[in-house]
């Protein structure tokens, strides 16, 4: 798997958006501004917002937060090998943990409790010795199908299920079971996590866009051809099609047009225009490239999150999850650079990550908002302990991840820290000459899930229909938030 | 508003364009007609095919268009009318003119990088777009729109797409434009071959070796890339398939655990790039050739596991194997495996005919998989050997699910994906496009052809679609926002004129399309919105909604648009039409 940057050649960003508002995009300005201005001082009660950030190809969790103490460090760097960071340059969360040098960015919000870290959590299907896991039939439902594959391990993190086959994610089921007034609000795709049994997730194109049918939007109404045309796109996509797959795409067609009309214009918005918020603008701005927008692909995901959390009163709703996904971590190959371990593939993922989260939450900050809205990550899996010959690793299981927000406990870290011995107890080989070292999840999915649904707003009876497989674990809330 | 004359009019040309007809003296089944006559040649092809060829109505035809090519236009549906759809599916495969040529040559990658980047040393630094030459998709995108939308090997195409979605690679990361044309014509040579082949030079290819991490893997402790999604994506499958595309057991049994992986991973060690590359920095391995693209990836000895591994299908690589023979051994155990033939056929299907088949439909097709075989109507396709394209293509196509307007089940069809939306429109207009503005809305749209976010491809083959329990995977990418996106692409085709041909430049053909041929139709709204409808999808709007299509389009003439009203009239017929969810999920 690899990133998908958005630089294109030849089409610059000042062309680009030149020739976006030529298709009349950018329409902000033939809006009713007043009517839009994003709320200033008093605090919604009740609103709360879950992010969720997908650290697709599956992020390295042995490099983003690494043991310091003595022994587990010398145990780290034996097996690491060649891709072992030195512990002079990681950065000390405490005496036993250090953060990868591209996250320099959150360590401040570690110091000030905001950042917790959950350890070896990944999907499974109950609890799992590594003996169970081995002596199990292959097929067998008390283990996850289709383990170390990325998109069903996606699909897996996504449903909080042990099923690759499950067609909803816990983020839609959640918001289904809220019945939130929008579904999941995702920046990086259709993916699973936002899928519910009726609704899909609601994808945002990026600051600036347009979300809307040129000519057939409302103020369009006043010529008749465009009347016209409107009433007949609108007669097309009422007629039952008879046909499964053609009334879902014209269920998709219907909202379409209501919903560009609530948020096209908040959408549309890039900082500094009559619309923004220069409190999200201000925290960006660091990250801001030569055209005025986001630079990077997570930070424009999460500015525009942070506008639509501030522009709730025109999103509606007051509880929303929102989606974002950076790819390019599967680093089979060059995951770091052969002549500086802290360069390289992973580290400038790293650094695109912690600068937009770290953004995000400033944002959150100023206004006001830091205690209403959580970010979480998760990834299709971690990778294995010991390296390959291409400079990389491969796929394993257990990971760990990071929640950020002003309810976090932060500061601290949960789950449990793996055995980091190739064929230990945590992982899924009893056999240390052929190992490669993939950890057997010790939290699950539905724990860590249950945790921010619980602070969601969830009843208990909520979070267990959503979480089908919570019921197979041990009671007990993890309590990062 | 329709007169009664213009109203048998409209009558007229419907029953002109059905061969099953006989009214208005348009002719009766199968006979000559204005139909057969508007395709050039197409008389003396239909006098043969017609001793022979079942009849076929217009409404199959142009679904058979909509599934066998990237779109129907009036002259082809007539064409496969006159000769019948397996005669006329046997002479599209004799047909593979397509290539991609365009861009620049390997000579990036023999640069010695002595005195700078390739585009900044002579004489390319007086090259404006060598950057875009050399280094982008953008020369192969070219060639695919000015194919897609003008060349007649359109099967041969749609093959090497189908292909295209399953073995993939991405300029994302691949940044050279000789390695992509070198590994998409790789496809293009292969789509009407042998499956094995095209799995042999995938895995033979540099540029999928570099894409997938196996070039230069090394026997000491190989990375698990290519050998996983080897099998993974571009042959069997995680979980065991019965021929009907069902699991094995109803449940997922693994095909492969991951001691499996590593197996496969170990045999598929011992290649370098082939000979030829300049820059050091990409060959400091010992051993190891520098990054090229040009050629197979050739074998370097000491980085190849000599030890006996286990494989699927009972296939073992014996110890003291050389890279070559590990590799025919791999295709071997992957070939004899039984996952092989449904895993292939559900995704053709899923390509070209429908998201959800049934299980006879996949099995029949599985069949001509292994059987290597396949005949319809007495026309045979394919040479026997198992894996054979030919067969696969023609069991897809001609299948009674494919064709038979009787198969009516309301899980059947998809959605057109944006690749295909715009080159159905652009066909189905007469249009054409010379690709250099499609980046653009393939970005927009989520689907810039050359350009998949992952090797997973844009859209998975699993991708739910709520509110049913089905699979569409073209849902993967479509959204409120696509959805709307979609119509301002036609409003960019039809009333901002698309793009315009460069006059100076001999190459350039603009994005555009045709409507001369359709403002005969103009004076009456009825007959336009029909008109334009047959060609869309074969059959005309349902009432209701069809009157609301014809008013918007009736409501332009000489008053409100001058000399203008004619072509306002059709922009807004094939505006309203292509955007219509008739066209847009294909059934």
């Amino acid at each position: 798997m690899t990133n998908k940057h958005h630089d294109h050649p030849g089409l610059d960003d000042a062309s680009r958006r030149a020739w976006l508002r030529r298709c009349g995009v950018l329409m902000a300005s033939g809006m009713g501004l007043g009517a839009l201005a994003p709320l200033a001082g008093a605090k919604d009660a009740g609103y709360k917002a879950l992010v969720c950030i997908e650290l697709a190809g599956g992020n390295d969790g042995l490099n983003t937060i690494t043991p310091m103490d003595e022994s587990r460090y010398a145990q780290y760097a034996n097996v690491r090998g060649p891709l072992a960071l030195p512990k002079d340059a990681l950065l000390p969360l405490n005496s036993d943990y250090g953060l990868h040098p591209s996250l320099s960015a959150l360590v401040t919000y570690w110091q000030q409790q905001k950042l917790a870290t959950l350890f070896n959590v990944g999907p499974l299907h109950e609890p799992l010795t590594q003996q169970e896991y081995l002596s199990l039939p292959a097929g067998s439902p008390q283990v996850p199908g289709n383990l170390f594959s990325h998109s069903d391990q996606l699909v897996l993190w996504e449903s909080s299920t042990s099923d690759p086959m499950a067609r909803s994610g816990w983020g839609g089921r959640a918001s289904e079971i809220l019945g939130t007034a929008n579904p999941v609000i995702s920046l990086g795709g259709n993916s699973t996590f936002g899928v519910e049994s009726l609704r899909t997730p609601l994808v945002l194109p990026f600051a600036g866009a347009l979300f809307g049918a040129t000519g057939l939007m409302a103020k369009d109404m006043d010529k008749r051809a465009n009347a016209l045309r409107r009433a007949a796109m609108d007669a097309l996509h009422a007629q039952p099609q008879g046909l499964a797959l053609a009334d879902a795409y014209t269920a998709i067609h219907r909202d379409a047009f209501v919903v560009a009309e609530r948020l096209g214009a908040l959408v549309a918005s890039v900082p500094g225009d009559a619309l923004s918020s220069p409190a999200i603008d201000d925290a960006f701005s660091p990250l801001f490239d030569k055209s005025g927008l986001p630079g990077t692909p997570t930070a424009a995901q999460l500015y525009q999150i942070a506008k639509m959390i501030n522009g709730r009163q025109i999103v509606l709703g007051n509880r929303q999850i929102f989606y974002a996904r950076q790819g390019g971590y599967d680093t089979h190959s060059n995951q770091v650079d052969d002549e500086d371990v802290t360069q390289g593939t992973h580290a400038g993922l790293l650094r695109e990550l912690g600068d937009a989260l770290a953004a995000f939450q400033r944002a959150m900050e100023n206004l006001g908002m830091s205690d209403e809205v959580t970010a979480f990550t998760q990834a299709d899996f971690g990778r294995t302990f010991a390296s390959n010959t291409s400079r990389g690793t491969d796929h394993a299981w257990g990971n760990c991840h990071f929640i950020l927000g002003g309810a976090v406990h932060g500061g601290a870290s949960y789950g449990t820290y793996p055995q980091l011995v190739l064929g230990g107890q945590d992982d899924c080989s009893d056999d240390a000459s052929t190992s490669q070292g993939r950890w057997i999840p010790t939290t699950p999915v539905d724990k860590y899930a249950q945790a921010l649904l619980h602070w969601f707003g969830l009843s208990g009876d909520q979070i267990a229909a959503v979480l089908p497989n919570l019921a197979n674990f041990p009671a007990g809330r993890l309590k990062f938030i | 508003m329709t007169t009664r004359s213009s109203r048998s009019r409209a009558a007229c040309l419907l029953a002109i364009a059905s061969v099953a007809l006989a009214s208005c003296g348009g002719g009766g089944g199968g006979g000559d007609n204005a139909t057969s006559a508007r395709a050039d040649g197409a008389r003396d092809r239909h006098a043969e095919g017609a001793t022979r060829a079942a009849t076929i109505s217009l409404a199959d035809a142009n679904r058979l268009a909509q599934q066998a090519t990237f779109g129907p236009n009036e002259a082809m549906v007539a064409d496969i009318q006159a000769r019948g759809a397996a005669a006329w599916l046997k002479a599209q495969m004799e047909l593979k003119t397509s290539r991609y040529t365009s861009g620049g040559d390997d000579s990036i990658d023999r640069h010695r990088d002595t005195k700078g980047a390739f585009c900044d040393t002579p004489p390319h630094d007086q090259e404006p777009d060598c950057w875009v030459r050399y280094r982008t998709p953008e020369p192969l995108r070219e060639d695919f729109f000015r194919n897609a939308t003008t060349q007649d090997d359109q099967v041969h195409q749609r093959a090497a797409l189908a292909l295209q979605h399953i073995f993939v690679i991405s300029s994302v990361t691949i940044l050279r434009t000789y390695g992509l044309r070198n590994y998409f014509n790789g496809l293009m040579d292969n789509a009407l071959g042998n499956y094995r082949d095209v799995l042999r030079t995938v895995a033979m290819s540099p540029v999928m070796g570099d894409y997938l991490n196996n070039v230069n893997n090394d026997k000491a402790a190989p990375n698990e890339n290519f050998a996983r999604e080897q099998l993974q994506l571009f042959s069997l499958g995680p979980c065991k398939l019965e021929m009907d595309g069902t699991l094995t057991g109803g449940s997922c049994q693994p095909v492969y655990d991951n001691d499996m992986v590593r197996e496969y991973a170990y045999a598929m060690t011992g290649w370098t790039f082939p000979p030829g590359g300049g820059d050091y920095r990409t060959c400091r391995l010992p051993g190891s050739n520098c990054q090229f693209y040009t050629g197979d990836m050739v074998v370097v000895p000491s980085f190849h596991d000599t030890n006996a591994r286990t494989l699927l299908s009972g296939v073992t690589v014996p110890a003291g194997s050389t890279a070559p023979q590990a590799l025919e051994l791999v295709l071997d155990s992957i070939m004899a495996h039984p996952n092989i033939g449904p895993f292939v056929a559900y995704r053709m299907i899923q390509h070209f005919v429908t998201s959800n088949p049934s299980k006879e439909y996949v099995t029949r097709v599985a069949t001509a998989f292994d059987k290597g075989r396949y005949s319809s109507d007495g026309v045979p396709f394919g040479n026997g050997t198992k894996g054979n394209l030919r067969a696969v293509i023609a069991a897809v196509l001609l299948d009674p699910e494919a064709r038979s307007s009787a198969y009516a089940s309301s899980t059947k069809g998809f959605l057109r994906d944006p690749i295909m939306f715009f080159t159905g429109t652009l066909r189905g207009l007469n249009g054409k496009s010379d690709g250099r503005n499609m980046g653009d809305w393939g970005e927009i749209l989520h689907e810039d052809i050359f350009s998949p976010p992952s090797v997973f491809d844009f859209y998975l083959p699993s991708y739910p679609v709520a509110g049913t329990d089905l699979v569409g995977p073209q849902f993967g990418i479509h959204n409120a926002n696509s959805a709307l996106d979609r119509l301002n692409f036609l409003n960019f085709l039809l009333f901002d004129g698309g793009a315009k041909a460069i006059k100076k430049d001999p190459n350039s053909l603009g994005t555009q399309i045709d409507d001369t041929a359709f403002l005969s139709s103009a004076d009456d709204p009825d007959a336009l919105v029909d008109r334009l409808s047959l060609v869309a999808f074969g059959h005309v709007l349902p009432t209701v909604s069809r009157q609301p299509v014809i008013d918007a389009v009736g409501y332009w003439n000489e008053a409100n648009a001058k000399n203008e009203w004619r072509h306002k009239r059709v922009f807004t017929a094939a505006y309203l039409v292509y955007g219509s969810p008739n066209y847009e999920v294909q059934r």
